[in-house]
């Protein structure tokens, strides 16, 4: 009887130490006692997945100890997804982050989510000189020396704002994708005409939450900035007079019945467009993968410029120090191994680059892409980005007042209710209401919150204020020179 | 004639509530079993700490989960709700009753609540009367393939909220839908339309996937309560000659009306849960027009980076109070029906 009792004594505690052991254990880090890794990598690029996977193989070969485990999450899950793995300590051990641009480093590293590349050595020459001169900027993606990230995609083409317009519905239309609409007048024509003649719908639109910006960005670039901050005044943006402006053409777009109708969300809208139900999607230079993966491919589509204003534009695309995006998790057991996985990955001749320019996925800062790109498409998109104006170098507060590094006055005021500009933009549009008085309330409260704490920084003693955010002599459409800042 | 069940005398005579739960007799006939008079004693303590110990047993695995997964995370939501903390770190920024003010003063917060009531209300009304009507036929005992049916409306319920969400939104897809479509061809529209294009269209087409998938689960309660009712009383009726209105009317509805107020309270509480047929059919839009309290509790909560946990808990608290008002009614309206059933020993 006690022997039985003792057995189940025994049993129920092996359980529990088991389900404690489960339950304690690091979520990262694969280090074992035999030298074996395995490196965990987390983003939301499920278009490329099967290249990850090769990626993974690849590099075991040449690294037989390390096994890479990549994994896609989709994008609007991974936003919570994260932050969630990082709270239970179950954080990969290379993550891909996006949010909050500029903001971004002094995030992470507030949060405490980011580890140094290198173990906090200077990064080598060689690997330095991969990128062009001035990559590695203190605040963006170096802090006190050491570097935190790299940007991966380069920020001339890589981005927003190009119109695709499928060949087979603009034939049908009698229309020649060679020849696009440039204006919003002509944009309006085109549409007026593949309506009457074709089945299919003119702009395939996401307007599902902050999907908008797919269309929102590309029109917004030829009349101001697509940013809701306005760094020429040092304010939020959204109740500016161009901003207002670009908003009534999609207004009158909608109206006309040239948008898709229904709160469709960008999946769909891009399966619309390539199942030939939509004449014109805009969205940025990732497309061309995207499509790629669907059978959708180049030849079956073109590639333009956004349509600007009739008056011609006033404003350009956001070209900033971005694409600092990979990271290494401060939770990694194997923070080394992940720095070598990354020094692979960046080599700008290696197996990574190759692969990633032979499937169309982008440019990379590391590589040389007028040479690597192939996909037709992506060389249109190039070609689109070198016009003068099409994108332009926003200026840099971190770089007129360094304190900014430290603040969080912006990224506080950006993040309440992050996407309220297009919620907005979107009530306006279903209540076909004008976007000013929501614009002017969404304006408010985030520059209140701006101003309010950089008052309270700047009492804190951080050399903060307003202006370091504000630039007079920017016009939106022209490089803000490295030179500007001196002085 | 027959009277209303309420009107109709007790076939029995009232008995006391203690005399019909057992527990007060028991000791009794366990003392008559002892050898003596302080054996007996001795016997029925034993006994009672013996209950006691079986009943802390049995309760013990409920009480650590009740602990562990309502009360902690309800202290620590009432905790958190004083601090401005992101989930991570140390909870050490003590903002008072700041969260609260905000979420108070938020016009996103008092359309939350409004959409909740309304979806709340709105489903209750459609799918209660629904379900029961369904109920009432496929208890008869004259239709044939109840099974078949019975299937048919409980399917949908185990279809996943997000499932159903996402084959609605394709459904109801205003360039290739199929609701589109047939009312295109039929002439009935001219151009398609978009029914989450606005506040009110969109929270009912929430409210109408909601009914469609639930309705199932409410059939079933009320045909469990229609069958708790007694044939004897049925067949007194049929002796009357009562009509099958009259018995529904005068003897049905009356008997089930003490379950029929757990039934409406629980519908009531469980739609203010709604969540994830928000996420998946109009996120929330158009703009924030059709935010829930629970979607508004998330998005407060997970939006951004840091997350703001302290916000979301007042948010989530401030709901509770909203939530437990309709659980304190709830009991009240339970308790006099369920004096209502005692009176007839029902």
């Amino acid at each position: 009887m006690y022997a039985h009792r003792r057995a189940v004594t025994a049993v129920v505690m092996l359980l529990l130490t088991a389900l404690l052991a489960t339950a304690c254990g690091s979520g990262s880090g694969g280090g074992g006692g035999d030298g074996k890794v395995t490196l965990r990598i987390w983003d939301f690029s499920m278009e490329q997945v099967d290249f990850h996977k090769k990626v993974a193989e690849k590099y075991n070969q040449e690294n037989p100890n390390v096994t890479i485990e990549w994994r896609a999450i989709t994008q609007d899950e991974y936003k919570k997804t994260l932050p969630l793995a990082f709270q239970s300590r179950q954080a990969p051990d290379i993550f891909y982050w996006s949010e909050s641009n500029m903001a971004r480093q002094s995030l992470l590293l507030e949060q405490g989510w980011i580890a140094p590349l290198n173990g906090g050595e200077p990064l080598p020459q060689d690997v330095v000189s991969r990128w062009p001169a001035g990559s590695f900027i203190e605040g963006i993606n170096t802090a006190e020396g050491k570097a935190y990230s790299f940007p991966f995609t380069e920020n001339l083409f890589w981005g927003p704002g190009y119109m695709f317009m499928n060949n087979q519905v603009f034939q049908q239309a009698g229309l020649d994708p060679a020849n696009p609409p440039k204006t919003w007048s002509e944009l309006e024509a085109t549409c007026a005409k593949i309506v009457a003649a074709t089945e299919a719908e003119c702009i395939a639109a996401p307007k599902k939450g902050n999907q908008f910006q797919r269309l929102w960005h590309a029109l917004t670039g030829g009349t101001m900035s697509n940013l809701f901050f306005d760094y020429k005044n040092g304010r939020f943006s959204l109740d500016d007079p161009k901003m207002l402006e670009t908003f009534a053409f999609v207004q009158k777009l909608e109206k006309s019945g040239y948008l898709t109708p229904g709160s469709i969300d960008q999946n769909f809208a891009r399966q619309q467009f390539a199942a030939n139900g939509a004449a014109i999607y805009m969205d940025g230079t990732w497309m061309p993968s995207v499509w790629a993966t669907q059978g959708f491919t180049s030849d079956k589509y073109s590639v333009a410029a956004h349509p600007n204003p009739d008056a011609g534009p006033t404003g350009a695309l956001v070209r900033e120090p971005s694409q600092n995006v990979y990271w290494v998790s401060s939770q990694s057991a194997a923070p080394d191994a992940a720095w070598k996985f990354m020094e692979w990955m960046t080599r700008p001749d290696g197996f990574f680059v190759q692969e990633y320019y032979k499937n169309g996925f982008g440019t990379l800062a590391f590589a040389d892409s007028k040479k690597l790109v192939t996909d037709p498409a992506l060389k249109k998109i190039m070609e689109i980005a070198e016009t003068p104006g099409f994108r332009a170098n926003i200026p840099l507060p971190i770089l007129k007042c360094p304190d900014i590094a430290k603040s969080k006055a912006y990224s506080e005021a950006a993040s309440q209710r992050p996407d309220a500009e297009y919620e907005a933009m979107l009530q306006a549009l279903a209540d076909n209401s004008p976007l000013q008085p929501l614009a002017a309330g969404v304006v408010a409260t985030r520059q209140k919150a701006f101003e309010d704490k950089l008052a309270a920084e700047q009492a804190s003693g951080l050399k903060v204020s307003k202006d370091c955010y504000t630039f007079p002599d920017w016009d939106y459409r022209t490089d803000y020179g490295l030179d500007k800042y001196t002085g | 004639m027959v009277a209303p069940i309420d009107q109709v005398a007790p076939t029995t005579p009232p008995v006391a509530p203690s005399q019909r739960r057992g527990r007060g007799a028991r000791p009794r006939i366990r003392a008559r079993s002892g050898p003596s008079g302080v054996g007996a004693s001795e016997n029925r303590e034993r006994a009672r700490g013996l209950d006691r110990l079986w009943i802390v047993l049995f309760l013990a695995p409920f009480l650590l989960l009740y602990l562990g997964f309502t009360l902690w995370p309800l202290i620590a939501t009432v905790y958190y709700s004083f601090f401005d903390w992101s989930g991570m770190g140390p909870i050490d920024d003590y903002v008072g009753g700041e969260n609260y003010g905000s979420v108070l003063t938020d016009d996103l917060f008092w359309l939350a609540v409004g959409n909740t009531l309304l979806f709340a209300v709105a489903t209750t009304v459609i799918k209660l009367p629904l379900s029961l009507i369904a109920a009432i036929v496929l208890t008869r005992t004259w239709l044939r393939g109840k099974r078949i049916f019975r299937t048919m409306f409980f399917a949908p319920l185990i279809i996943p909220v997000a499932m159903a969400g996402l084959i609605f939104t394709y459904l109801l897809n205003p360039s290739n839908g199929a609701l589109n479509s047939i009312l295109r061809d039929l002439g009935i529209v001219e151009r398609s339309f978009d029914i989450f294009a606005n506040r009110w269209s969109a929270m009912l087409a929430i409210v109408l996937v909601s009914v469609w998938q639930i309705f199932g689960q409410y059939m079933i309660y009320w045909m469990a309560a229609l069958q708790n009712v007694p044939d004897e009383i049925y067949e007194a009726a049929d002796l009357d000659g009562a009509t099958e209105w009259q018995k529904l009317t005068r003897i049905t509805l009356p008997m089930i009306r003490p379950v029929a107020v757990v039934i409406l309270l629980l519908a009531l509480v469980n739609a203010m849960h709604v969540f994830g047929l928000v996420v998946t059919l109009t996120g929330g839009g158009p703009g924030t027009s059709t935010y829930v309290m629970s979607y508004y509790i998330y998005q407060e909560a997970f939006a951004t980076v840091p997350f703001d946990y302290g916000y979301a808990s007042a948010a989530a608290l401030l709901f509770s109070v909203l939530a437990f008002i309709l659980v304190t009614g709830q009991g009240f309206f339970v308790r006099r029906a369920q004096r209502v059933r005692d009176e007839y020993g029902v």
